[in-house]
């Protein structure tokens, strides 16, 4: 029998359909993956099981019967429990409170907390997770917090539990606790719902897999006797060269990198980014990927090493002196970093060049042909540039945070999670122009999660393992070849 | 219609504007004189009285609107007000400076209180409250301590009908006040900085991504506002005559709900400057006409109260309803 079915399950987000008519059924005790490249609905399909969504159209099957899930809250009174790919917690709240939020052990009107800590203790320990329930969840690790989550669904009772991305944040060993903790909670009898794009990890927990491509169900299989490779045509539905759009690399060496360091982010990294070249730069989270670009923009001061930009030295004391330099930096965080909602789109994308401008007379008029030949260039869909940002789609406000630096006509180009959380179609038009831009001439450094996107995009991939370059790989190499420079155990590990 | 006007709401200076007129011609309808005569409210000589007094905190709401678009909060400008007419009074009184020496004296010390608040809070990282709360209580402290209780008495030594450049004493702090705000109003539509103000209101993450320098914006907006509280410090000693140290207590207050009822967003990012000034005269038309109103005197403060409260509520009604 299946413990949650989809039938015919579609949405939409403001013109992009995430989902078109997915129908799929998960096994009651099953561990069954969920598998498909950013943008192809993953995510969505599980925020409608859990709530956070409702489906344009379509159903929902618990044990067989139609559920409504309205809100967060009746998914888990359905026994359907999400752990977010990133850790939906409150920080400033300790453990026990973090369990139990929305549903505090209660004695009459008031909170019993003894009572509280006892159960989350319990919980815990079960987890085999050896934390305080008092402690105040800012000082767990991201794999303590991860599976912090999974106690909160296991205190609602939950039958399915639904795993996001769970490991992106986690070490080698964490990922072990993890795995262990929930081959124990399928042998009781729960059925894991796990979304992710690491095959190792598929296969060693799974037992079925289905694959979703552009909002479309492709198929479910059971693992057994399926290949990696197998999955990945299931998963791209071409052959993986086939996105490449190689362009001309220049000999002039635009940015150039040596002994880069700033404690305790990242140390020695040297990196060099040529003319008309696209350079990824790989690591897990921690690696220092997101701190070396920001130093390089000039947001942070590096404790040695020496930039230099086409030639010359470079040393920014502030961002303004990276944008006067031709360096810009795309940040990761859309929303908190890279856009104003309180101003039109047209500012969005003047801003930056005005404040690396030291003149203090803006001018008009001229600005606005600028601002409207970019919504049309990059296809960015608005009302008009007097609109704030707020009302765009994901993939459009990325576009807007991108086009902001074309303005101010750079030299290189550092990019963050370009395509974090946006659209497939946005996917591919920002690759798209950021090959144009690499082509024309600039240096593209490109800080990506997303392993499939660096492969496909990028001429040579630097991968950083804590703070520190482990390799370099040339265009063809495979998602495995990267993935074990970024996690091999080295000497200092082994120390 | 509606949708006009909800056009004029939108354009928060217009909206104001309005308000501002819907009271004047209420005053000029409650309080119409029976069987002729004068009118009580609508003469020049109190349109003139109403302007002068406005002025006082107008002036300082141009400046203080700033740090509220720009994420702050100012509290010092009571206080910088007071400290201003007490040193100003004290140089030219017993220091026997000239009177420009007594002013820029009285205008350092809005330098040093605007330098003060902005060290708190760029390099110190206070928060906005917590630091001009703190410069609020020095500068006001500061003020007993040289009065020791005394006052200032400049009119004494100020001649009569006085008139720098040819301008009546009366007449200059309406004239400042409209100057100061017309020009701060094109600085912040149409001048980068003014735009960089705005944007670290809104998003002061993003605003550093975006290389403007956060710091020197924000020590921008305090030394502006604490001078022109400064400057509208000079304007009240010159034209009332006497330097106190309880001076322009809780006029603060007084500035931000006019910034708020002309459209700032505490939470920063939103308001204008020509919207704070309106909204200090729609304050100062309330002050004027309630006490005209028999009986109606010690009302003023909770219609006050209340006249905020239901321009905002109004105003957050309609923005939801935009979407």
């Amino acid at each position: 029998m299946s413990a949650l079915a989809f039938e015919d399950v579609s949405k939409a987000f403001g013109g992009v359909k995430a989902l078109r008519g997915v129908s799929l059924s998960v096994a009651a005790g099953d561990a069954h993956a969920l598998m498909g490249e950013n943008g192809a609905g993953k995510s969505t399909l599980m925020k409608i099981a859990a709530g956070i969504h409702r489906p344009d159209g379509g159903r929902l099957l618990r044990n067989g019967s139609p559920v409504d899930l309205a809100d967060p809250r009746a998914a888990l009174a359905a026994g359907i429990g999400l752990v977010h790919q990133e850790t939906l917690l409150f920080p400033n709240l300790d453990v026990a409170e973090n369990i139990f939020a929305g549903h505090e052990v209660r004695r009459g009107w008031f909170v019993d907390r003894r009572a509280m800590h006892e159960r989350a203790a319990a919980l815990l320990a079960h987890l085999h997770l050896h934390i305080d329930p008092s402690t105040t969840v800012a000082h767990l690790s991201a794999a303590q917090q991860q599976l912090l989550q999974v106690a909160r669904a296991l205190a609602f009772k939950c039958e399915v539990l639904i795993l996001d991305e769970p490991t992106t944040s986690l070490t080698d060993s964490e990922v072990d606790h993890l795995f262990t903790v929930l081959e124990q909670l399928r042998s009781r009898g729960v059925t894991l719902i796990y979304v992710s794009h690491r095959l190792p990890e598929v296969f060693r927990l799974c037992k079925t897999v289905s694959v979703l491509r552009d909002g479309q169900h492709v198929g479910t299989w059971p693992l057994e006797g399926k290949s990696p490779q197998d999955i990945v045509r299931a998963m791209v539905g071409r052959d993986l060269e086939t996105g490449h759009g190689e362009g001309k690399v220049g000999d002039r060496v635009r940015l150039d990198v040596r002994g880069l360091t700033r404690r305790p982010y990242f140390s020695d990294v040297d990196l060099q980014v040529h003319e008309g070249e696209i350079v990824g730069l790989f690591g897990l989270i921690g690696a220092g990927r997101t701190e070396v670009v920001e130093t390089i923009f000039g947001l942070y001061r590096p404790d040695a090493g020496t930039i230099r930009v086409d030639d010359a030295a470079f040393a920014p004391q502030a961002p303004a002196d990276a944008i006067r330099r031709g360096v810009v930096l795309q940040p990761e965080m859309r929303q908190s970093q890279g856009l104003f909602f309180n101003l039109p789109i047209s500012e969005n994308l003047l801003l930056g060049r005005e404040a690396a401008r030291d003149g203090w007379v803006r001018p008009l008029g001229r600005e606005r042909a600028e601002c409207e030949a970019l919504l049309t260039r990059w296809g960015i869909k608005a009302a008009s540039i007097d609109v704030p940002p707020d009302s765009l789609s994901g993939g459009n406000q990325q576009k807007v945070v991108l086009a902001k630096w074309l303005l101010t006509a750079p030299r290189i180009l550092l990019l963050d999670e370009p395509t974090k959380g946006v659209d497939v179609g946005a996917k591919h038009d920002i690759h798209h122009l950021i090959r144009e831009e690499a082509a024309l001439g600039m240096g593209c450094l490109v800080v990506s999660s997303d392993l499939p996107e660096l492969l496909a995009l990028a001429d040579r991939i630097v991968v950083l393992k804590q703070g520190r370059v482990q390799g370099e790989l040339l265009r063809g190499a495979s998602e495995e070849d990267v993935m074990h420079l970024a996690t091999r155990a080295d000497e200092s590990d082994a120390a | 219609m509606s949708a006009a006007w909800k056009a004029v709401w939108r354009t928060r200076e217009l909206s104001t504007l309005f308000i501002l007129l819907a009271e004047i011609a209420f005053f000029a309808w409650y309080l119409w004189p029976e069987g002729g005569g004068r009118h009580p409210f609508v003469n020049g000589e109190n349109g003139l009285l109403i302007l002068k007094y406005s002025a006082i905190y107008g002036i300082a709401a141009v400046g203080a609107s700033m740090v509220i678009i720009s994420g702050g909060v100012d509290l010092a400008p009571g206080a910088v007000i007071a400290l201003t007419s007490v040193v100003l009074g004290h140089q030219y009184l017993e220091a026997q400076w000239s009177l420009p020496a007594s002013i820029l004296a009285g205008l350092g010390v809005g330098v040093l209180a605007g330098g003060l608040s902005a060290a708190l809070v760029v390099l110190v990282r206070l928060p906005p409250f917590i630091a001009t709360l703190g410069v609020m209580g020095i500068t006001r402290g500061l003020a007993y301590i040289v009065t020791e209780g005394r006052f200032f008495d400049v009119s004494a030594r100020i001649p009569p009908n006085w008139a720098p450049l040819g301008v009546p004493l009366d007449w200059i702090a309406p004239i400042v006040m409209v100057l100061l705000t017309v020009v701060f109003q094109l600085f912040m539509r149409h001048v980068q900085a003014g735009r960089a103000v705005f944007a670290v209101g809104g998003n002061e993450t993003a605003a550093r991504y975006t290389g403007i320098q956060v710091g020197r914006i924000k020590t921008m907006v305090y030394l502006v506002s604490a001078v022109l509280a400064s400057l509208s410090g000079v304007i009240l000693i010159l034209g009332q005559g006497q330097g106190k140290a309880d001076l322009a207590t809780g006029y603060e207050l007084d500035i931000i709900a006019s910034a708020v009822v002309g459209g700032a967003s505490l939470s920063g990012g939103r308001g204008s400057v020509v919207g704070a000034v309106l909204g200090t005269l729609i304050f100062g038309v309330l002050r004027n006409a309630l006490p005209q109103i028999p009986g109606a005197t010690f009302y003023d403060r909770l219609i006050v109260g209340l006249v905020v409260v239901t321009i905002v509520v109004v105003d957050q009604i309609l923005a939801r309803r935009q979407g």
